[in-house]
């Protein structure tokens, strides 16, 4: 087991630029708004679906699934990893779609290096190399939030116990996988082609969403494509271009923010506003505002039985 | 060659069990003292029985900068608001490290300072010293006798050699859980990696001042609410101060020069992403794009630039975060990295403690007017009128 690893937001920005730093090609990802297989077939072609969820405990393991079967075989016929590290799910469900599409997508050299090395191990071992490759792993820190101010366990601490859980669904080799790094293998759902499978994940999903307390569950669904400004270009379509070209700038713009150190910067900015309000001669005023505005707040938190302790929140 | 220790202190290793749940941790008896020096630019962590030479050392670490951490074992969860204590019997500090799963642990072997003999009860002298090493382990230079000397010491005993050896327990057993089944405990790793971004180099440095220190200062945690419990001060945070209707209104009011040295302190991607330019996915910005880039937007292009990211969820985080270090004991490092003077350069009059909890935010902001009340006064002084701001 390694340790490093941070936690990134789930984000498609975040994702898809994950991959491009990773030495992918044409690959990006869509937030899936609702679960309709028309509007997943308007984004083909596609390589799989992310499914993450936020809830309180995991399913743990068990000899027979829930829904579908364990495919043991398949463990070794393709690329399926056992997760090791909660930070690292996530890269790791995207990398257990993309790594099995090796025929399709471009992966670059970096991911294909590891494709290799890792190609006779059995799946816990996947796992571990998945969690030890500085590469990876690197690309994937890049993404963290830049807050240096908190230490890591300072932050896991007062966050609530909910975890990620990050499953990835993908048609391989005419069969529709569920990609579940806490399983002990694959879960197949039945024959599936790629053109198949917007029809034929959606209802698993239903199904998976289902399972838990309406109320309780939250949950997002990014699928895995093709760059959309090849589609795009592909049907002449202008319009959906500039749309596509100015999504991607908008991921590229909240990135640099997200990687950004902001201190320099607040610093700057707490000055320039001080010294406006002083020159106003509303300094003490501004400050007596925030105060009470904290202290609402914090009484508030108080009688909903919340924890006080992060005042800052 | 001679080995010129940088810190040395009274220090006994402790066996780990992992094979039991919790993980049982033994001290050795043997007397011992655990020192730093410096070779080839690296920092050796050493462990020694009290009788044997300096350069025969029994654990001999060669640390690379930032790998390793030493803070006291405080437990899996924070400590919930009350002074520092060891969850065992005894005052333990574990050595631990990003680059693997391995750790060692000490315990002291001077006497306890807790007015009652409380045996697990780090004093602030005792968090000094593990303050101390973990920041030599960061890479930090760090001038020990002045730390120490700084460190207001109850018992009058200035020197680690006089104080009296604290005993093992005589049961020989100290239980302790470092939460190895805890599937959260995952070391920080690289968390805060140096500003990659262009921005001023102040703000770079200033970063790096502060992710230095905030890391020596993890098991410090329960500072913030000490401070909440003793003076009740909440005090306010960023956040509530800095709100995009105050941001916002500054930014419209500001001159070019104000706006130009903002921008500065932003990742220059920024300025190039504002620009039509198609072809920006290939740009790599460096000084010189950032700088072409700053000449080609006009002021309120520039201004839009800012007040996008003054309404962004990762400048509110940006806030937060920094409150919360204030809050945690980061003010004496925050206020030197940005070159805002505060009382008492941070630190409470006891010294050796910084401030914590809403006081903390309380005297940073003090030092924010005191700084721009001088920036005004300068100013008015060169513009030789009323030294208000023009907008273009």
């Amino acid at each position: 087991m390694s340790a490093g690893w941070n936690t990134i937001e789930s984000d498609a920005g975040v994702f898809t630029y994950l991959l491009t730093n990773l030495g992918v090609r044409d690959v990006q990802f869509e937030e899936l708004i609702a679960l309709d297989a028309d509007l997943l077939r308007q984004q083909a072609p596609i390589y799989g679906v992310i499914f993450l969820f936020k809830y309180p405990t995991g399913e743990k393991p068990s000899h027979t699934p829930r829904d579908g079967s364990f495919d043991y075989e398949a463990a070794e016929n393709l690329f399926f990893a056992a997760q090791t590290i909660q930070n690292a799910c996530g890269t790791q469900a995207l990398l257990s779609v993309l790594l099995n599409k090796e025929g399709e997508v471009e992966i670059g050299e970096g991911l294909r290096e590891f494709r290799e090395f890792t190609g006779a191990f059995p799946s816990e071992l996947r796992g571990e190399a998945l969690s030890n490759s500085e590469l990876i792993r690197d690309v994937h820190n890049s993404f963290a939030r830049s807050s240096p101010f908190i230490s890591e366990e300072q932050r896991l601490a007062t966050e609530d116990d909910d975890v990620y859980h990050f499953i990835a669904y993908t048609p391989l080799n005419g069969v529709l996988y569920e990609l579940d790094g806490l399983q002990p293998a694959p879960i197949a759902h039945g024959a599936c082609t790629p053109d198949q499978f917007p029809d034929k994940v959606i209802p698993v999903l239903q199904r998976r969403i289902e399972r838990y307390p309406a109320n309780e569950i939250r949950f997002n669904l990014l699928a895995m494509v093709r760059d959309l400004r090849i589609k795009a270009q592909e049907i002449g379509d202008q319009n959906m271009l500039y749309q596509e070209e100015q999504k991607r700038k908008a991921w590229r713009w909240e990135n640099a923010l997200r990687r950004h150190n902001f201190v320099g910067f607040i610093g700057e900015v707490v000055k320039g506003v001080a010294g406006e309000k002083i020159k106003q001669g509303d300094y003490d005023k501004w400050i007596e505002d925030a105060k009470v505005k904290t202290r609402t707040r914090y009484e508030e938190k108080k009688k909903a039985g919340q924890d006080v302790e992060e005042v800052g929140a | 060659m001679s080995i010129n220790p940088i810190i040395t202190f009274k220090a006994g290793m402790c066996d780990l069990d992992t094979s039991t749940s919790p993980p049982k941790i033994t001290p050795k008896p043997t007397g011992g003292y655990i020192y730093l020096f410096e070779e080839d630019e690296l920092i050796h962590f050493c462990w020694r029985d009290r009788n044997a030479p300096m350069s025969q050392p029994e654990l001999e670490l060669v640390m690379v900068p930032s790998d390793g951490e030493f803070k006291p074992y405080t437990g899996p969860e924070p400590s919930s608001g009350s002074t520092t204590k060891s969850p065992t019997n005894g005052r333990i500090f574990v050595l631990k490290f990003s680059s693997s799963t391995q750790r060692h642990l000490f315990w002291l072997q001077s006497k306890s300072q807790h007015v009652q003999g409380d045996p697990s009860w780090f004093s602030a002298r005792d968090l000094k010293i593990g303050s101390i090493v973990n920041r030599l382990l960061q890479g930090d230079e760090v001038n020990v006798d002045e730390e120490v000397a700084n460190i207001s010491n109850d018992r009058g005993d200035g020197d680690d050699e006089t104080m009296e050896d604290a005993a093992p327990e005589s049961h020989g057993d100290i239980q302790g859980n470092i939460g190895s089944g805890d599937p959260f405990m995952g070391d920080p790793g690289n968390e805060g990696e140096e500003a990659r971004e262009g921005g001023a180099d102040g703000g770079r440095a200033a970063s790096i001042a502060v992710q230095n220190f905030l890391r020596s200062m993890q098991g410090n945690q329960a500072l913030g609410n000490q401070q909440d419990q003793r003076q009740g001060n909440i005090f306010t945070t960023l956040p509530d101060l800095l709100p995009p209707a105050e941001t916002i209104q500054m930014v419209d009011s500001a001159d070019t020069a104000f706006v130009d040295n903002l921008l500065s302190y932003l990742p220059p991607e920024l300025l190039l992403l504002s620009q039509e330019a198609d072809d920006f996915s290939s740009v790599d910005p460096n000084s010189e794009t950032a700088q072409a880039a700053i000449e080609a937007l006009s002021l309120d292009q520039k201004k839009e630039i800012l007040r996008k990211v003054l309404r962004s969820p990762q400048f509110s985080q940006g806030l937060g975060s920094l409150t919360q270090a204030l809050r945690d004991g980061g003010l004496p490092s925050i206020s030197d990295a940005l070159r805002i003077p505060v009382k008492d350069g941070g630190f409470t009059r006891r010294g050796g403690v910084p401030q914590g909890g809403g006081d903390a935010v309380e005297a940073f902001m003090d030092g924010v007017k005191a700084s721009t009340k001088k920036e005004n006064e300068a100013k008015k002084k060169d513009e030789g009128e009323d030294g208000k701001m023009e907008t273009d």
